[in-house]
């Protein structure tokens, strides 16, 4: 059942430009919408399935043969897995209205399921090699994507996108390489008992320094983070939210984490670079933030920042770091999407993402001024809403493991964050109505409807936080704790 | 190991030159001869599957596309070539024999010898039996490319 998480995207997105001959509206909202419900319940069903145990290998097989498709199923990629396929479903939602004035819905639906599948096949591998190819798969048309408006921003920002892009995939490849020739195998397993057994820290090391310049290019990380501020703006606001809510999580964070916690081990040298590249992300995207007028450009640096964050607390690398900073990963990937698809209304509803020109318009469109509120605080950190609880679990863990200038660096950003995400809502939603908007009206029905969903899930995420950890964080934690421990050790608690 | 150390070199230079050329069509078959002479090291390196696909895709059917490509979209005049490349290229070329001496000959020292591999067997079996998963993995990556090129090229609809 596993395999299908990969191919129903696929076997859809194959459709979906024929399908789109017949009807170029209705029939391509209504599968693609229906693709990401039948991921969710699939999630749910996997999950019922994975209970109580720590990870499933899913050997597939055909008419009685076994093939050699074998994916792996852990608490982990089970949370990822639902993060995707929930973020995914408001983004197909919101795209039955948006997308609409871009022409070509079908085909933009089925680049946006191939891209999933690319990130759910990306979740479900068990070898370093399949690691790149589904990388690969998710960024080609996610590069597509990125130009879909076919403007001269688009086209350049794609163009910087794809150069990057094929960097990072440049490094990565050498990385595997380099382990394939030294243990002879590229399965998670193999390579990690191998890594274990044979002596070769010299040759570990230069891989893990290609892997963090591979996925620090993917994460956007701050000294690799030049394509994500172009990148991320001049996509259409549902691929914004896809790229920065889901894309640099999963083929960024995930990959990274998947490889250092669970291949490499995480030794105290790699603890400390994640951790430095964490805040040094952290800050220094939040003071450019800070001077941006451009919202959408603010929403991207913003991500870099709360990349961070994530990476931070999974870098520290106890189970109560690691706990915090997928809770964080979640967290962030609801409120920036949400963001992003708010940004979208505005841009549609106005025709400008400049904040200066914007003003007063709550009382225009309400319900995006309020979920947009709801996204902003829930970013930086204000209680009882989401992102509050996952960054106090971070610095919780920061101070349980003495990390007190790290602690103090995360609640100062946390009040920089607040700071910028206040200014959007100042210029953009409160403040006197500038004229030239008198006539504008709320989204769109399914826009709203949208953006709705994801704010009550940040909502409910926040005042149910504990049901959400123990269901679907703790475990996914748990499946990486093992693999930070055996190299850690008791450190710091 | 001289014929090796000549095609590795030419290799680098055409590689650099394929970048710097500001011509399309003297970039175009500079990545020809380069991926011609990979391919070249690929059957000296007793990998002739991957030597064919390098030669008969990379240098040939991928070459054609390009010429194709500028020879249907070239407005005429001639480009000048960037003076930045006269010294740029030597001077990347020494830097990258430096690198390569200094640097990759130590790694190249520290790899232990590759054990016998799970994933030995005929190149058709590898793929086939071994590495499935990975050709869903291409399939996608395919998919992808084609619907990329729908998508970019297509006509504007006439609300647009």
């Amino acid at each position: 059942m596993a395999f299908l998480f990969v191919a129903l995207p696929l076997l859809v997105a194959g459709i979906l430009p024929l399908v789109g001959k017949i009807s170029k509206k209705v029939l391509p909202d209504l599968l693609a919408n229906s693709v990401f419900i039948i991921l969710l319940a699939l999630v749910f069903f996997e999950g019922r399935g994975l209970a109580g145990r720590e990870a499933a290998i899913l050997q597939l097989s055909w008419l009685g043969e076994p093939l050699n498709i074998r994916l792996m199923l852990d608490g982990f990629s089970l949370f990822m897995l639902f993060a995707v396929s929930l973020v995914g479903f408001a983004i197909s939602l919101f795209s039955v209205d948006y997308m609409d004035h871009y022409g070509s819905k079908a085909n933009f639906y089925a680049l946006f399921l191939v891209m999933t599948a690319g990130m759910n096949g990306l979740l479900l591998v068990t070898d370093l090699f399949q690691i790149y190819i589904f990388l690969e798969v998710a960024a080609v048309a996610s590069y597509a994507l990125v130009a879909f408006g076919l403007g001269q921003d688009e086209l350049e920002a794609s163009f910087k996108y794809l150069m990057l892009s094929a960097v990072a995939s440049a490094f990565l490849l050498a990385g595997i390489v380099i382990i394939f020739g030294v243990t002879g195998g590229l399965d998670f397993e193999t390579v990690s008992q191998s890594l274990r057994s044979l002596d070769a820290r010299y040759v570990v090391g230069v891989c893990a320094a290609l892997f963090i310049l591979g996925f620090g290019l993917k994460a956007a990380l701050v000294p690799f983070h030049a394509w994500l501020p172009d990148a991320h703006p001049s996509a259409p606001a549902p691929i914004s939210a896809a790229l920065s809510g889901l894309l640099i999580k999963v083929s960024g964070v995930y990959a990274l984490t998947r490889v250092f916690l669970n291949v490499f081990g995480l030794t105290p040298a790699l603890s400390t670079v994640l951790m430095y590249l964490g805040v040094i992300s952290m800050v220094v995207a939040a003071f450019l933030a800070l001077g941006q007028t451009d919202i959408k450009r603010m929403l991207a640096y913003s991500s870099i920042s709360q990349v961070g964050y994530i990476v931070l607390g999974i870098g520290l690398g106890t189970p109560l770091g690691i706990l915090g900073g997928l809770f964080h990963l979640f967290n962030h990937a609801l409120a920036k999407s949400l963001l992003f698809l708010n940004s979208g209304s505005l841009q549609m509803s106005t025709g400008t993402r400049n904040l200066d020109e914007m003003g007063g318009l709550g009382k225009r469109m309400p319900v995006t001024a309020g979920t947009s509120l709801v996204g902003s605080l829930s970013i930086a950190g204000v209680p009882p809403l989401n992102g509050f609880w996952s960054k106090l679990i971070i610095i919780v863990a920061l101070i349980q493991a003495d990390q007190w200038a790290f602690a103090l660096i995360a609640v100062l950003a946390s009040v920089l964050t607040l700071w910028y995400y206040l200014l959007i809502q100042r210029k953009a939603f409160f403040g006197k109505l500038n004229e030239r908007w008198s006539a504008v009206k709320e989204a769109p029905f399914w826009m709203t409807v949208s953006t709705v969903f994801l704010a009550l899930l940040c909502i409910a995420t926040g005042i149910f936080f504990a049901g959400a950890v123990n269901s679907w964080i703790r475990p996914a934690a748990d499946a990486l704790v093992k693999g930070a421990q055996t190299m850690l050790g008791p450190l710091g608690f | 190991m001289i014929l090796e150390i000549v095609l590795l070199c030419g290799l680098v230079l055409f590689s650099v030159a394929a970048v710097l050329f500001r011509d399309l069509l003297k970039a175009a078959i500079s990545l020809a001869v380069a991926s011609l002479l990979l391919g070249i090291i690929f059957f000296l390196m007793k990998a002739p599957y991957i030597g064919a696909f390098e030669i008969s895709v990379v240098a040939g059917l991928i070459t054609v596309l390009f010429i194709v490509t500028i020879a249907l979209t070239k407005t005429g005049g001639d480009v000048r070539e960037a003076k930045a490349a006269s010294w740029i290229f030597p001077l990347f070329f020494v830097v990258f024999l430096a690198l390569d001496f200094f640097v990759m000959r130590g790694l190249m020292g520290k790899i232990p010898a590759l054990q016998g591999t799970p994933e030995q067997g005929a190149f058709g079996e590898v793929l086939w039996k071994l590495r499935t998963f990975d050709l869903v993995g291409q399939i996608g990556v395919i998919f992808a490319g084609v619907l990329a090129v729908l998508a970019l090229f297509r006509k504007r609809d006439k609300d647009e």
